[in-house]
């Protein structure tokens, strides 16, 4: 049961440096999900976990024995490709014995015509067979085990590619944004399949993925990748109510978080072009401010209580809440042309109230709904309030 | 995972040795190899190496009788080749040859795509009929040919004295032998042609033809702007192979007549056997092949030049 | 085509057609119709111009005199070898070609290319000499030998190309799964690109069938002749009847005839996925 250690992890590609430096620790039966957005690195750092990309520099430890160097059967991990990579010559049964079949054979039965015979030999023992059955069942793929997986829909296939990686019982799962090919109604169904085998087997899954909902309801762990670079470790929780600079900040989320750039007046914040109201808390220390509210924690408030001025502009009925993108308006009632530049804000609202594109409103807020982040930096600052009120909340 | 796949595929190889290779691990290393080993080895051994021994060859003097006793002179058998008008015989054959083939077999081949390329009843059986030249075993096609041609009672004479006119020596006379197998080497040649220009005409996109006719362009013009353009490449590789197939040809031309008469079909791959068998000098035989070699090269040469330059002004 | 109604296109199309067909298969249909001919008609009062089936005994009794067996035999041997030989060659060098990146990966391409535009005569004389030190003279073997030079890099060509089409993924899923490389190619690969491996073997099959050059020169014993030196040997002599001679060179020529009759498109599909687009 290996927990995992990469240390000063880094990856170049001729003169490119993909990765420049990744540490991370990951404990025995953890449900990690490496997060980013396209061309982060993520997949890249799966691939020498297992051994399918060499590691640059830096250690890969398992257990605290290094790595570097073993291929990937001796490490022991299954991988679990976008594509599923199913061997298409062969039928469902023929690709989960496959890792079996691999095991089976000494050194020797490799030689070229030996190998056909060796094969059909060992399809034939009865131990083999009977484990090919049972994790098949597991995946109900039992009716389609004579099956080639061109005849197969992307749910079964996806299945087949579990199935294959269950057979060895490995102690390291990695999976490379496997549900990527399905269409939306299956991506959730199999979700829950996937969490539930991580229940079942108890062993460490690492996947990778850009879908911040899959990181959310699947991850016991997330590291959130960006340009190569860890932005952020932590839980779901963690990450979605206390994202660590503005880049987590927007990525996880959706709609995602309103990050608004501030000026401190007093008590009072105004954006750039006019909208002042006046901030219900504390302020961090520091110059320039970033505000990050997320719409949820937005109220919709008639116009003149309490909060920022805005009038809305785009109204997304979703059935069971409305999405609401709210222009901020100045003192005066009047969107100025700057003001129609600025981002929208956008609210949370649970149910169907009756809201109109161009009404004008309020955006109220708690104090503990804000998260300040440095404008230079990006990166959150720490909570203002004092200690003994965020015990409270 | 498109960016992704740009960082983790360096170049256009799809399995560099930086993924499989463990740095320290020697013996990964030596992978490819292994693998290549055995066909390099090979052919080192039993092409390059007769090869190689074949150009020293035309270095020296050699007798048939005793191939490995040579005698070093330098460029001696290529100065007596290009003061011998005979050469520049051999080597006129072999340049109208190879090209009357290239024109004549791309023609008729490009002609039997173009005919070949709308169904019509019975379009397979034709296109198989039409594979005949290049299926036929070179050995077959020459003894039917021969008969063919024969003077006295070839169909083709049969055909000729019927109409009233004298029989024709198609094989046996100076004027009309290489036009006789040329007559054959389009025959042989020209199914290969059409096979593969077929395939490229068949590859043309269909919508940007349509989109030429709903812009008002009759069928001569589509195929100008469109298809042309596009099977251009196609054409000029296998203008290519035929060429060179051409200048390298020997069993046909040998069997028909031998390169004769008078010489008049001995192209230079035909001449390089009669010097070698007949007139027993190895050294100046292979001078004629390591010219014939020169020449095939060159065409290639020029071929690649020509791909280079267009690719360049397409990129532009 | 510009001007010209349909029904006069479609006249001119089926006009070419025929004058194709006819340039095409008169060949073939001749040395048919003179197999079933009589020798006195072939020489004295003219040849019958279609096949007279009430012949076929004759030629078949004339037919059985030479020793086309054996000749087949030994060209259909000859066949075997060479493809045999270059597939499993080609296959290691397109396989390499295609996954690996190694020095004198690109002077082995080029090298390849090269065994295209060498003529066979060129390297007669020498490989003669050394098939005498090998003791390879006057043997099949040799023969094979020589000819594989020629169609192993045809046969790596075409491999190479259909491997690079097979996604990379699926043999790093064998390497996880603890399979080694030439297994992976084994047992994984070739399977999978069948289609191109049959049309490399179709070329190299015919390549070593249609060989003469090679054959002539090397073979001293006749009971080692292949077909096509046999027959060759009928050139200019006149002692077997045409007849016979035409039929055996028919015989000769059916196996490529009736194969490519029978598929023409999966040859094409396999020979010309590379060369279409380059």
């Amino acid at each position: 049961m290996p927990d995992i250690q990469l240390n000063g992890v880094t990856k170049r590609f001729g003169n490119s440096t993909v990765i420049p430096r990744f540490d991370a620790s990951i404990a025995d039966g953890e449900f990690l999900v490496l997060l980013g957005p396209s061309g982060c690195g993520k997949s890249t750092l799966l691939r020498m976990i297992a051994g399918l990309t060499e590691i640059t520099s830096g250690t890969l430890a398992f257990d605290g024995q290094e790595v570097n160097d073993w291929s990937p059967s001796r490490r022991g991990v299954a991988f679990v490709f976008q594509s599923y990579a199913l061997y298409p010559h062969m039928t469902v049964r023929e690709n989960i014995a496959f890792p079996l079949l691999m095991d089976a054979f000494r050194k020797w039965h490799h030689i070229p015509l030996v190998s056909s015979i060796a094969r059909w030999n060992l399809m034939r023992r009865p131990d083999i067979a009977e484990r090919t059955n049972q994790i098949a069942e597991q995946l109900e793929l039992t009716p389609l085990m004579d099956r080639r997986p061109a005849s197969l829909s992307g749910g079964q296939r996806q299945r087949v590619a579990l199935a294959r990686s269950l057979v060895r019982d490995p102690s390291l799962y990695l999976l490379d944004e496997p549900l990527s090919n399905l269409d939306a109604k299956l991506r959730t169904q199999m979700r829950s399949e996937i969490s539930a085998l991580h229940q079942r087997v108890r062993k460490t899954f690492i996947y990778v993925t850009h879908d911040q909902v899959e990181a959310m309801t699947m991850a016991t762990n997330i590291i959130v990748m960006n340009h190569g670079e860890i932005q952020q470790v932590g839980t779901p929780d963690e990450i979605y109510a206390r994202p660590a600079n503005t880049f987590v900040a927007r990525f996880v989320g959706a709609p995602p978080m309103n990050l608004l750039d501030v000026r401190r007046d007093g008590a009072r914040l105004s954006l750039e072009a006019g909208t002042s109201w006046s901030h219900p808390g504390a302020f961090p220390a520091g110059g320039r401010l970033i505000l990050g509210l997320r719409p949820e924690r937005l109220k919709l408030l008639p116009e003149g209580q309490p909060g920022i001025p805005a009038q809305v502009a785009l109204v997304e009925r979703l059935g069971a809440e409305v999405i609401l993108g709210c222009r901020p308006v100045s003192a005066d009632g009047t969107s100025s042309g700057d003001l129609l530049r600025q981002d929208l804000i956008f609210v949370r609202v649970a149910g169907n109230p009756r809201v109109a594109p161009g009404a004008k409103v309020s955006l109220g807020y708690d104090a503990d709904a804000a998260i300040w982040y440095s404008a230079e930096t990006g990166q959150a600052l720490p909570d203002p309030r004092p200690v003994s009120a965020m015990v409270e909340a | 995972m498109s960016d992704q796949a740009l960082l983790e595929r360096p170049a256009a190889v799809p399995a560099p040795t930086s993924r499989k290779g463990r740095g320290s691990q020697g013996l990964s290393r030596l992978l490819p190899y292994a693998f290549v080993i055995l066909p390099a080895a090979y052919l080192l051994v039993f092409m390059f190496y007769p090869l190689g021994r074949q150009v020293y060859l035309s270095l020296t003097r050699t007798r048939l009788a005793n191939p490995n006793r040579s005698q070093f002179i330098g460029f001696g058998n290529y100065e007596r080749l290009f003061g011998n008008p005979e050469f520049y015989s051999v080597l006129k054959i072999t340049l109208v040859y190879s090209t009357m083939a290239v024109v004549l077999g791309v023609a008729v081949g490009m002609i039997a795509a173009l005919a070949l390329n709308r169904p019509f009843p019975g379009r397979t059986l034709v296109r198989g009929i039409l594979l005949f030249g290049w299926a036929v075993p070179n050995v077959a096609a020459a003894l039917v040919w021969l008969w063919i041609f024969n003077e006295r009672s070839g169909v083709l004479n049969t055909i000729v004295t019927g109409l009233g006119l004298e029989r024709i020596s198609w094989l046996t006379s100076t004027d009309m032998a290489l036009p006789s197998i040329l007559l054959v080497t389009v025959w042989q040649v020209a199914p290969f042609v059409m096979l593969v220009m077929l395939a490229a005409l068949q590859s043309v996109p269909e919508e940007v033809k349509e989109a030429a006719v709903i812009d008002g362009a009759d069928k001569l013009s589509v195929f100008r702007a469109v298809t042309l353009p596009h099977i251009l490449p196609t054409l000029q590789l296998v203008s290519l192979l035929v060429m060179v197939w051409s200048i390298r040809r020997f069993d046909i031309i040998y069997l028909l007549t031998g390169g004769g008469p008078v010489g008049s079909t001995s192209t230079l791959i035909v001449k390089l056997r009669q010097v070698a068998f007949e007139n027993h000098d190895l050294g100046m035989s292979s001078a004629y092949g390591v010219v014939g070699l020169m020449l095939a090269l060159m065409v290639a040469a020029i071929h690649a030049l020509f791909n280079i330059r267009r690719q360049r002004s397409n990129s532009r | 085509m510009t001007g010209f109604p349909k029904s006069v296109t479609r006249l001119l199309h089926a006009v070419l057609v025929l004058a194709l067909v006819i340039f095409g298969g008169f060949p073939i249909y001749w040395m048919a119709t003179t197999a079933l001919s009589l020798n006195s008609e072939l020489y004295n009062t003219g040849q019958v111009p279609w096949p007279q089936l009430g012949n076929l005994p004759a030629m078949l009794a004339d037919l059985v005199q030479l020793p086309l067996m054996r000749w087949l035999v030994n060209t259909g041997i000859i066949a075997v070898g060479t493809t045999l030989l270059s597939l499993v060659l080609g296959a290691l060098a397109g396989y390499a070609l295609s996954r690996f990146r190694f020095h004198g990966k690109g002077p082995l391409g080029f090298l390849m290319f090269m065994t295209q535009v060498v003529p066979e005569a060129l390297i007669l004389v020498p490989l003669y000499a050394m098939f005498i030190t090998l003791g390879l003279l006057n043997s099949l073997l040799g023969l094979v030998i020589a000819n594989v030079g020629f169609s192993l890099p045809v046969a790596a060509f075409i491999i190479k190309g259909a491997i690079d089409a097979v996604p990379y993924e699926i043999e790093e899923s064998a390497a996880v799964d603890g399979c080694p490389r030439i297994s992976v190619l084994t047992m994984i690969v070739l399977p999978i690109i069948a289609p191109s491996l049959a049309a490399a073997a179709v070329i190299s099959f015919f390549a070593g069938w249609n060989e003469y050059l090679f054959a002539a020169t090397f073979l001293r014993d006749r009971e080692l002749w292949p077909a096509s030196v046999g027959l060759a040997s009928f050139i200019g002599q006149y002692e077997t009847p045409l007849s016979a001679v035409m039929g055996a060179a028919l015989i000769f020529s059916l196996p490529a005839v009736v194969f490519f009759l029978l598929i023409q498109r999966k040859i094409v599909a396999g020979i010309t996925a590379g060369a279409v687009k380059g």
